[in-house]
């Protein structure tokens, strides 16, 4: 498949502004046109050349070697293509994206796919915090696709988030869900405080019990057809869900009543009732 | 033609177009997921009584089924669009959402749908999820024993139905028998059913009748008790007759099942195989039984 | 010094309508040909464009609390529109609720040299001033908020007039205000008791006196005193189905007295329901018609983002409960109140449609264009930089045509396709400088005469209005060229524009009692004073 590979020349701390860097740029571009794409270093313009080798042409295929923890907004919007990030990376990592793929063998900064509306995000490392939610101020987060951190997530995961699904494979920090539409977040480690604060519907599961807030209300021990097959799912995306998440039963919280309350918590009770 | 003796006609089964559905069913348990089934399928023998038909394909074994648990696979039919949602819709919701522990799926991939899950969703009062998983969307409907879990949209295509053939045997324990094995064999055939009771239809039809007020009546010609007062097609050896109907998804497998079935029934008391038709002017399909055991499809 | 040569000059107060006129500007003023040294002119050439005053907005919302509130509580509309400074300017964000820089920048840009900020609550004025001094290149005026003032409403409520006028007179001393301003008389004062008026004879909750005894007393109070411009009245029931009975009823409260009614638009609803809204704009601009007394602005509606703030607490609690949007309420003390709502305005949605509809109803069926201001409420009925979308709408029938058939049709149940009207460049330029200028009684604005601020704008001659009004090829400010082909040229500090009246010094004594029991603040640190504000003009009073 053809591809362009992205060699960073060297590290740097100042922040850039890349949302250059984004296949659907990229497919019509020359490997000249891509060097001269515009990017901001600090408060300078600078061209995606002066960071970069760049190897390859036309494609929405892109590949990048180097630690970019300081690159933001790489495939902002982005709706189509891949794109492989060998190491770390910054924040607004694939934010309003449309559709596509990403993936991040390290770690990625805070605004991961923030209301983003299809494609997908897997980042093998740890996430920082609002993934997939909303831009302060929008009314909505994240609208469709799905994002998979195999490692830990900050605070505030899928806050307003509206469709769509969230997995954290370790840690989610507080405020996982605030806000939550609709749409379902899966956390595989232990969830911070005040899960689901304001949600009005959606899911959320956790694995670990949470310390719940008073507003939401405990209905009974059920095993959810629904879950199993997200569960299903994400051993299809290679994720270790024991079987007995799958077989197990799940206690049923309802809220945040203080809003609609039609939001769920599920929490994992263990094999048998 | 004969095969293993058994005499082949010269004739061919008449079908019709049809629309058809696959719907998976799941349960806890085996027993549950075929009673589902079952009771989803009953009363689905003919179209003209029973507003579609419908049968178990087969079981599904949990590693294929979304969730994870056994299912079953039904196959429905009817002759329009409309009539399949709204079929699909009663008897979902009548005997699939009633039985313990079932979820029921789409399982059919076609770019025609119809709404049944989203239709299905309002019993739920108001306190139904929806669930959106890779491009489907479930609808999540709250019920006493917990939650009964049913996709939106359920894909739809067109299909062959009345495909059949008739066994005409000496007596009726070797015909019965010949019969159910080929229904046995027809099983095993993907994307058919066999809608009569036990796959088996005893009472075929014809579509006349010196009443006025009826548009079929008993197939006389093929009844051995009247034999000398009709203009028989049976011969004097033929004692007992019983028929298959076939639907199936694609015309390939109706002939496939035809072809497995006649094969199956050629077993000694077997007199002859015949097949049902109208003079060819009614129905879309002919599959002439020489063809399909040549091995080419008329 | 310089001579704005060849131009087709639009300068309605002293009848000039497109013809070619030489403009003459020396030290910020437009003067006379012999008052300049004809041998070291500058030239402008504005042969084959249009050469008006500087535009006037009688009635935007762009400093202050509410204003500030609105930024706040939307980020998001900040992001979908940042500005990147220049050579001359500064960055902001715009959009509804702009940056003051940002909102300075595009209103010049438009031509427009002098703005109201419509609604200033006293408690707040510094505030206010202190953002408008971050708001260059304009000259503006703050009105002051006085129809839920509790001395006020105490004071009818005695009938003691003179200390009402008093109280008035002090208070835009105390708040450097241009006028008085009157939002849903009453109204926010029940809003505290989570209530409101529905007419002019409700009761306003502890005080007994109605809303009609408080315009009464303000249309008195403003025309005692003389200030420039009439009360500027929001009336009762904005927004509400129905309320043009109310609206035509405050109009007959005014008598033959003088009256700013803002906003026509919000007020000019039929029907009985939000389901069955019409237009009553008919009926008003008939009344309107008749009664030389009156002038509006009409409050605009243009289809998309807005965000909607005012005094009217009540009022934006109903339109938060219709919208489910957020929502902001802020209580100013013994004072008024002010609520904010971002909404969209939908071409699709009957209601909207029809109050889009009912605005241009306004615009073409009052007669007289003096009387009738072109504003969008900015930015509750739309952003100001809008107003040459508006400008076109009233200028070419074909357009305004085409845009009905384009949104809902419940539109079409208004009179609007029935009118064939189509401004002129002489009418535009009333209802957007001439016209607001007479009406706020600024003699030295709005106009090209000898002796008129150098405010002037000078745009391309285009087919297309709404291109034409949006690319002034140049615009000076008191004869500073601050925009040349759509770009900022100067920094430049415009002025702030004050009225002085007279009071009684008693009257400070007894407001001071009322500061040390009733206010979060003193009455030393409430007036704000002359030398904070960096540029200011005294405005006669009549």
């Amino acid at each position: 498949m053809d591809k362009v590979i992205l060699r960073l020349k060297e590290r740097s701390n100042i922040p850039v502004e890349a949302e250059a860097i984004c296949p659907d740029l990229f497919l019509t571009k020359s490997q000249q046109e891509i060097e001269e794409l515009a990017l901001y270093y600090g408060n300078k313009g600078r061209r995606l050349g002066d960071f970069f080798q760049v190897q390859g042409e036309r494609s929405d295929n892109i590949v990048i070697e180097g630690e970019i923890p300081n690159f933001k907004k790489i495939g902002q919007g982005m709706s189509r293509g891949n794109i492989h990030i060998q190491g770390d990376v910054g924040m607004h990592l694939g934010a309003l994206m449309k559709g596509g793929r990403i993936l991040v063998e390290g770690n990625v900064s805070d605004w991961l796919g923030a209301e983003m509306e299809g494609g997908s995000i897997r980042v093998k490392g740890n996430a920082g915090h609002l993934v997939g939610a909303a831009y302060r101020g929008s009314s909505r987060g994240m609208r469709g696709g799905e994002i998979i951190v195999e490692g830990d997530g900050g605070s505030e995961v899928g806050e307003l988030m509206r469709r769509g699904l969230i997995v954290i494979g370790g840690r989610a920090g507080d405020f996982v869900g605030a806000f939550l539409i609709a749409g379902t977040i899966v956390v595989l480690g232990p969830v911070g405080l005040r899960p689901g604060a304001g949600m009005k519907r959606g899911t959320i599961v956790a694995f670990q019990e949470p310390d719940l807030l008073p507003t939401f209300h405990y209905n009974c021990l059920c095993q959810l057809s629904f879950l199993r097959i997200y569960l299903h799912h994400l051993r299809e995306e290679d994720l270790n869900i024991p079987q007995e998440y799958l077989g197990g039963f799940y206690k049923r919280y309802n809220g945040d009543t203080l809003e609609l309350g039609k939001g769920e918590i599920l929490v994992w009770a263990g094999q048998v009732a | 033609m004969q095969v293993n003796g058994v005499e082949i006609e010269d004739t061919f089964a008449e079908a019709f177009r049809m629309v058809g559905s696959r719907i998976l069913i799941t349960a806890c348990s085996r027993q549950w997921a075929l009673q589902a089934a079952t009771t989803m399928t009953g009363f689905a023998t003919s179209v003209i009584g029973c507003g579609c038909e419908a049968g178990l394909e087969r079981e599904v074994e949990p590693e294929e089924t979304p969730d994870g648990r056994p299912g079953t696979s039904v196959l429905l039919f009817a002759m329009s669009k409309k009539s399949l949602a709204d079929q699909l819709i009663k008897r979902i919701g009548q005997c699939v959402m009633t039985s313990p522990t079932s979820a029921c799926y789409n399982f059919l991939e076609s770019s025609e749908t119809v709404l049944v899950g989203g239709k299905l969703r309002y019993f739920g009062d108001g306190y139904q999820i929806s669930k959106l998983l890779g491009g489907r969307r479930f609808w999540r409907i709250p019920v006493m024993e917990g939650e009964f879990l049913i996709e939106e949209s359920f894909g739809v295509q067109e299909a062959v139905g009345g495909g059949n053939f008739l066994i005409l045997g000496q007596d009726l324990e070797s015909t019965l028998r010949a019969t159910e094995r080929a229904v046995a064999e027809i099983g095993k055939v993907r994307g058919v059913i066999t809608p009569f009771p036990g796959g088996i239809v005893r009472s075929g039809s014809k579509v006349s009748s010196k009443y006025k007020f009826l548009r079929a009546s008993s197939n006389t010609p093929y009844c051995p008790t009247i034999r000398s007062l009709v203009d028989s097609q049976l011969s004097e050896a033929v004692n007992c007759v019983l028929e298959i109907v076939i639907d199936g998804l694609e015309k390939t497998e109706v002939g496939e099942a035809m072809r497995v079935g006649i094969r199956a029934a050629c077993l000694p008391g077997i007199v002859r195989i015949s097949a049902g038709n109208y003079g060819g002017a009614l129905g879309q399909y002919h599959f002439y039984l020489r063809d399909i055991l040549g091995g080419t499809l008329g | 010094m310089f001579r704005i040569s060849g131009g087709e000059v639009y300068d309605p107060l002293h009848g000039i309508n497109g013809e070619k006129r030489d403009i003459y500007v020396r030290d910020g003023k437009i003067v006379a040909p012999e008052d300049v040294d004809q041998k070291h002119l500058e030239v402008i050439d504005a042969s084959g464009l249009v050469v008006m005053a500087g535009g006037v907005d009688i009635h935007s919302h762009i400093a202050g609390s509410k204003v500030n509130i609105g930024r706040k509580i939307r980020p998001e509309d900040h992001r979908r529109d940042p500005v990147p400074r220049s050579q001359v300017t500064r960055s902001g964000v715009g959009y509804t609720v702009g940056t003051t820089f940002v909102n300075a920048y595009r209103y010049a840009r438009l031509g427009y040299t002098t703005i109201m900020e419509a609604a200033v609550p006293p408690l707040k004025a510094r505030h206010t001033h202190e953002e408008l001094m971050d708001t260059p290149l304009i000259d503006k005026g703050c009105l002051i908020l006085m129809g839920n003032n509790n001395f006020i409403l105490r004071h009818i409520g005695s009938g003691d007039y003179d200390k009402i006028r008093n109280f008035v007179s002090w208070l835009l001393h105390a708040c450097k205000g241009y006028g008085i301003k009157a939002v849903n008389p009453g109204g926010i004062e029940n809003w505290k008791w989570g209530k409101n008026v529905a007419g002019l004879d409700d009761l306003v909750m502890g005080y007994g006196v109605t809303p009609r005894q408080i315009i009464t007393t303000l249309i008195r109070v403003n025309e005692e005193l003389g200030l420039p411009h009439p009360l500027h009245l929001h009336c009762n029931n904005l927004g509400l189905p129905g309320n043009y009975q109310t609206t035509l009823e405050t109009m007959k409260v005014a008598g033959q007295s003088r009256l700013h009614l803002t906003h026509l638009q919000f007020h000019s609803y039929g029907g009985e329901s939000m389901r069955n809204l019409s237009s009553q704009a008919p009926v008003l601009a008939e009344y309107i018609n008749e009664h030389e007394n009156l002038s509006i602005d009409v409050g605009q509606i243009i289809f998309g983002e807005v965000t909607t703030m005012t005094a009217d607490g009540p009022w934006q609690y109903t339109l938060y409960q219709l919208s489910h949007n957020k929502w902001a309420n802020s209580d100013v003390e013994y004072e008024t109140g002010a609520g904010i709502v971002p909404f969209l305005f939908k071409r699709d949605n009957p209601i909207h449609a029809t109050q889009w509809a009912i605005g241009l109803e306004l615009f073409l069926l009052i007669q007289d264009p003096w009387r009738v201001i072109l504003t969008t409420d900015h930015p509750n009925a739309g952003p100001f930089f809008f107003y040459p979308q508006i400008i076109k709408l009233l200028m070419d029938k074909k357009y305004r045509d085409e845009m009905l058939a384009s949104v809902h049709e419940r539109a079409s149940c208004t009179l609007l396709s029935q009118i064939d009207r189509e401004y002129s460049l002489y009418e535009i330029a009333i209802i957007t400088r001439a016209g607001p200028a007479r009406r706020l009684g600024l003699r030295h604005k709005g106009h090209l005469g000898v002796g008129a601020d150098a405010d002037i704008a000078i745009y391309p001659k285009e087919v297309d209005a709404e291109w034409m009004f949006s690319n002034p090829r140049y615009v000076f400010k008191d004869g500073l060229l601050v925009v040349k082909d759509g770009q900022i040229v100067t920094d430049y500090m415009g002025r702030s524009l004050l009225v002085e009246t007279a009071w009684e010094e008693s009257i400070a004594e007894e407001i001071g009692k009322e500061f040390d029991r009733f206010y979060s603040i003193s009455l030393e640190n409430y007036p704000v004073e002359l030398d904070y504000l960096p540029r200011y003009e005294v405005i006669p009073c009549r």
